[in-house]
C-alpha cells in the first residue's frame, strides 16, 4: 500500500503543476459562464439549462482530460524510458499502474470539484438550485469518468499506440451511449443467435447511459440507482484495471 | 499481481458487473430510442449529442430552437405562407423524445397548437398532452389542459378560461399560455383581469423578454378601459 500511495502522490502532483491541467480547469470555468450566457435565450427555463450546460462542461472536461492524460499514463513513461527508473526500486508493476491510475483520477476529479463548486455557486446566487441533489449528479460524471479512465488504460497497454487507444476510447464512449438503441434493435431483431450477439455486444460495454444521473436527473430517478451505479462502476473498473495489471505484467521492457 | 489472481479478480468483477446491470437497467431513467426522434433537420445534431452523453443539452439546445422558431422562424423549417407555425408539433415531440421529462415543452406546445388562432390544432395539443400523461406522469397540468380544450370544443369558454385561470400561479405554467390567458380575459372586457395577468409577468424576471408586450398590452387595455369610462 505504502508504494501505491507513493506512486499516487507523486503522480497526482505531476499533474496538479503541469500547465494543461491547469488550461483544462480555466476552460472549464470559461464554458460555464459561456453556459450562463447562453441561458438567457431559453427564457423560463434559464436555471435548467445553466444546470444541464454546466453539468455538461464538467463531464466534458473531465472526460477528456481523463482519457487524454490516461492514455499517455504509462505509454509516456515507457517511450521515455522513465518507467525504468521507477521499477528499479522495490515497486510491484500493478502498485505503479494503480498508483498512477488513481493519482491521475485524483487530479482529474480536483479540476473538475473546482468546477462543480463553482457551477454550485453560480446557481445558488441566481436561485437556480437543483431540485434533485447536485452532489450526486457531480458523482455520477465522476463514476462515467473513472470508469472510461479504466477503459482507456487497459486500451492503451493492449493497443500500444496512443492515437489507436484515444480512437477506441471515443469508441467505447459512444457505444456506452447507444446500449438503449442496440437492446431496441435486439428486441427487433427475428433472429435468436443475432438477438443474442447484439445483447452480449451491449452487455460487454460499459453502460454510460444507465450511470447518467445528469440526464435522468429531472425525472427523480430513485435514490436506490445510486448504490447500483456505484457497484456496477466499482466492478466494471476493477475488471478493466485487473487485465490491465496482467497486461502491464507481461510487457517487456 | 500473479497472472492467475488478476484474471481471477477480472473474471469476478465481470460477473458482478453483469449482475448489476439488471436492477441498475431497471432503475434508470429511460429514455425513448433515437428511432422515435422526430424527423426533422437537426436529427444529425440530436443523435450526436445523445450519443456524446449529453442528452440534457440536447433537450435544452432543442427548446432554444423552438423558442426561436415561435420568435423569428428557424431557416431549416420555413412555414408556407398562410400557415404560421406549421412545424411546433414536430419541434415539441422532438424535444420531449430527448427529455420525456421537460413538462414545458409539453405545455407550450400545447398552448400554441391549442389556442393560436392562426394555428388552431387542437387535436395535436391533447395529442401531445397525452403523451406527457404518458411518459411523464405525475403533472396536473396537462390534465387540466386538455379538460380546457375539451371544454373550448364544446364552446364553454366561460369554463374554459376558469379552468385556466386555476392554473396561473404553478410554477410551471408557461409565460405563453398566461398571455393566451390575458388575451381571452380582453377579448370578453374583462381589463382588470387581463391587467392583472400582464403585470404578474412583468414582475416576473424569468419571462424579461416578454416585459416589452406586456408594457404595450398595460397601455393599449388601460386605454380600452378608459375608453369604455368615456363611452
Amino acid at each position: 500500500m505504502d508504494t501505491i500511495k507513493a506512486v499516487f502522490d507523486y503522480t497526482l502532483r505531476e499533474h496538479v503543476r503541469s500547465r494543461a491541467w491547469l488550461s483544462a480547469a480555466l476552460f472549464g470555468l470559461v464554458l460555464l459562464g459561456a453556459g450562463a450566457i447562453a441561458s438567457v435565450l431559453a427564457v423560463n427555463e434559464r436555471g435548467r439549462m445553466v444546470l444541464d450546460l454546466g453539468l455538461a462542461a464538467i463531464l466534458a472536461i473531465g472526460l477528456v482530460s481523463m482519457v487524454f492524460l490516461t492514455v499517455r499514463l504509462v505509454l509516456q513513461e515507457i517511450e521515455s524510458r522513465a518507467v525504468f527508473l521507477i521499477l528499479t526500486h522495490p515497486v510491484r508493476r500493478w502498485h505503479y499502474l494503480l498508483g498512477r491510475f488513481f493519482g491521475t483520477l485524483a487530479a482529474v476529479a480536483i479540476g473538475m470539484a473546482g468546477m462543480g463548486l463553482v457551477h454550485w455557486l453560480l446557481l445558488e446566487a441566481f436561485g437556480w438550485a437543483p431540485a434533485g441533489s447536485y452532489a450526486l449528479a457531480w458523482v455520477s460524471i465522476l463514476g462515467q469518468v473513472a470508469l472510461m479512465g479504466a477503459l482507456a488504460l487497459l486500451l492503451s497497454l493492449a493497443l500500444t499506440s496512443e492515437a489507436a487507444a484515444m480512437a477506441f476510447s471515443v469508441f467505447f464512449w459512444v457505444l456506452g451511449h447507444f446500449t438503449p438503441e442496440l437492446r431496441y434493435i435486439a428486441e427487433r431483431s427475428g433472429s435468436g443467435p443475432l438477438r443474442g450477439l447484439i445483447l452480449a455486444f451491449a452487455r460487454a460495454a460499459p453502460d454510460f447511459s444507465r450511470l447518467d444521473y445528469a440526464g435522468a436527473r429531472h425525472a427523480g430517478t430513485p435514490a436506490a440507482w445510486a448504490a447500483w451505479a456505484v457497484l456496477y462502476v466499482l466492478a466494471y473498473g476493477t475488471a478493466c484495471l485487473a487485465l490491465s495489471a496482467e497486461l502491464f505484467e507481461q510487457k517487456e521492457f | 499481481m500473479p497472472a492467475a489472481r488478476a484474471l481471477a479478480v477480472f473474471a469476478l468483477s465481470a460477473v458482478v458487473a453483469v449482475a448489476v446491470d439488471g436492477p441498475l437497467g431497471r432503475l434508470s431513467r429511460r429514455f425513448p430510442p433515437l428511432t422515435e426522434l422526430p424527423a426533422t433537420p437537426f436529427c444529425a445534431q440530436d443523435a450526436a449529442l445523445v450519443e456524446l452523453g449529453f442528452r440534457a443539452a440536447a433537450a435544452d439546445l432543442a427548446w432554444v430552437q423552438m423558442l426561436e422558431y415561435m420568435g423569428n422562424g428557424l431557416p431549416q423549417l420555413p412555414d408556407a405562407p398562410g400557415h404560421p407555425y406549421a412545424h411546433i408539433a414536430v419541434l415539441a415531440s422532438r424535444i420531449v423524445s430527448l427529455d420525456p421529462s421537460f413538462h414545458r415543452a409539453y405545455l407550450y406546445g400545447a398552448s400554441v397548437l391549442g389556442w393560436f388562432p392562426q394555428v388552431a390544432r387542437p387535436e395535436q395539443a391533447v395529442a401531445l398532452l397525452q403523451e406527457g400523461l404518458r411518459r411523464d406522469p405525475g403533472q396536473r397540468l396537462y390534465l387540466l389542459y386538455i379538460a380546457a380544450l375539451a371544454y373550448k370544443k364544446e364552446g364553454d369558454v366561460p369554463k374554459m378560461i376558469a379552468l385556466l385561470d386555476s392554473t396561473l400561479k404553478d410554477p410551471g405554467t408557461p409565460t405563453l399560455m398566461k398571455e393566451i390567458l390575458a388575451n381571452l380575459y380582453k377579448s370578453q372586457g374583462r381589463y382588470a383581469k387581463a391587467l392583472e395577468i400582464w403585470r404578474d409577468i412583468l414582475d416576473d424576471p424569468a419571462a424579461a423578454s416578454d416585459h416589452p408586450r406586456a408594457r404595450l398590452q398595460i397601455e393599449e387595455i388601460r386605454a380600452l378601459e378608459a375608453a369604455g369610462r368615456g363611452s
